[in-house]
């Protein structure tokens, strides 16, 4: 059973390793030329990736977000725009850890319009990442590129926003009190295990909340264990 | 070590010093956060790299620019933008991708499609829009972006 899961975890690597094994079966200097190429961007990778993550956790950390988030209504025109592109381009994590925290601003006032900004220039337009495409593609590529990426993202968001109403959002969800972790946002990265054992455990790759007694919970550690969540998924409400 | 990467990288140091200076928690945190990043993503871009690298030695860029180059450039561009939202590549390992591509003789319009859709829709990520935005609101956002990536890409040809 526990086998037959973690295939379905990893399908996608058991599928590349599966391709693998036949190459190296049926041609294997093919096999050898695979590995060899996929050493390139593997020593490409390990060059930045690092760096990249290091410096996304940085700006995640110091760029004041809470206080940002409140020009993003839809009074504030310009400001919002400017503020929700900045909001998008400094965050960390992937795509997916980008949605419930819109959800969450489109609940607290912030316009479709902005919000379409952040999910957008959330995929593309990530700071540290320009230089990285400007390595390999030309600073000439990466600016013009860049210039009509904010462009084409400014119309369409204005469009869509014209198109979309707030009642096409899904209405609010009935808030538990208590603890909650959102598990499509968690990337099993094991933080909050190892930070507080206790109230976490980890199952199929992601996090789970295990049975807790809500008398001793350490509110502080609890505290800093949220904020510590890379894709802040998780969330405590007290009763 | 090219001069890009290490601008990156002597800028992170410094940002991380004066990090350090000003907050010791926050950024033994930061670190932290970064750290269960890449473990987090580590077996998927491991799993992306390999795959790719299959990719290319079945279908070799030159091969794939050769066969781009008979396309009508709108169909061309029109299929790498399709080919792009099926697959969901971290940034860092698309910028590579697309330099091959490109360095390969692939043309710039079809590439920056790639490019664009590859990071900006997502397939794979539709059904998780689709929960937390509404099926309305995803299909907007993610026609739109596919639209603008194919515009932005003609632009570009015109430009470069």
């Amino acid at each position: 059973m526990t086998v037959i899961n973690k295939i379905k975890e990893n399908l996608f690597l058991v599928l590349v390793v599966l391709a693998y094994i036949i190459m190296f079966i049926i041609k294997p200097p093919m096999g050898i030329e695979s590995i060899k190429n996929s050493g390139y961007y593997i020593k490409e990778m390990l060059m930045i990736m690092p760096v990249i993550f290091v410096l996304t956790a940085l700006l995640d950390m110091w760029v004041p977000k809470e206080k940002i988030m409140k020009f993003l209504g839809k009074d504030a025109k310009a400001k919002g725009v400017f503020l929700a592109f900045v909001v998008g381009s400094i965050s960390a994590g992937p795509i997916y850890a980008a949605f419930p925290m819109c959800v969450m601003l489109h609940k607290k006032g912030a316009s479709i319009r902005n919000i379409i900004i952040i999910l957008s220039s959330w995929a593309v337009i990530k700071v540290p990442m320009l230089l990285n495409e400007t390595k390999f593609l030309g600073p000439k590529f990466m600016t013009i590129r860049w210039i009509l990426t904010v462009i084409a993202i400014i119309i369409f968001s204005w469009i869509a926003s014209k198109m979309l109403k707030d009642e096409d959002l899904p209405g609010e969800t009935v808030t538990k009190t208590g603890l909650s972790l959102n598990r499509d946002a968690c990337m099993g990265c094991t933080l909050c295990v190892k930070n507080y054992s206790e109230l976490f455990e980890i199952q199929g790759r992601k996090a789970m909340i295990k049975t807790y007694d809500k008398t001793t919970i350490d509110k502080e550690k609890l505290q800093n264990m949220i904020k510590a969540c890379p894709v802040n998924a998780i969330e405590y409400i007290e009763e | 070590m090219d001069i890009f990467t290490m601008a990156i990288w002597v800028g992170t140091l410094i940002f991380l010093g004066v990090s350090l200076v000003k907050d010791k928690t926050k950024t033994k945190q930061a670190l932290k956060m970064a750290f269960g990043m890449g473990k987090g993503m580590a077996t998927s871009i491991f799993s992306i790299i390999f795959a790719i690298g299959l990719i290319l030695t079945l279908l070799p860029p030159t091969e794939i620019a050769n066969f781009v180059g008979k396309q009508s450039v709108l169909l061309a561009t029109v299929s790498a933008a399709i080919l792009g939202t099926i697959t969901l590549v971290p940034a860092f390992i698309a910028f590579p991708l697309v330099g091959t591509l490109v360095n390969a003789g692939v043309g710039i319009v079809p590439s920056v499609a790639f490019l664009t859709t590859l990071t900006m829709v997502g397939v794979v990520t539709f059904p998780l829009e689709k929960k937390e935005f509404g099926a309305k609101f995803t299909a907007i956002r993610n026609g739109f972006s596919f639209l603008s990536a194919i515009i932005i890409a003609l632009v570009m040809g015109v430009i470069i």
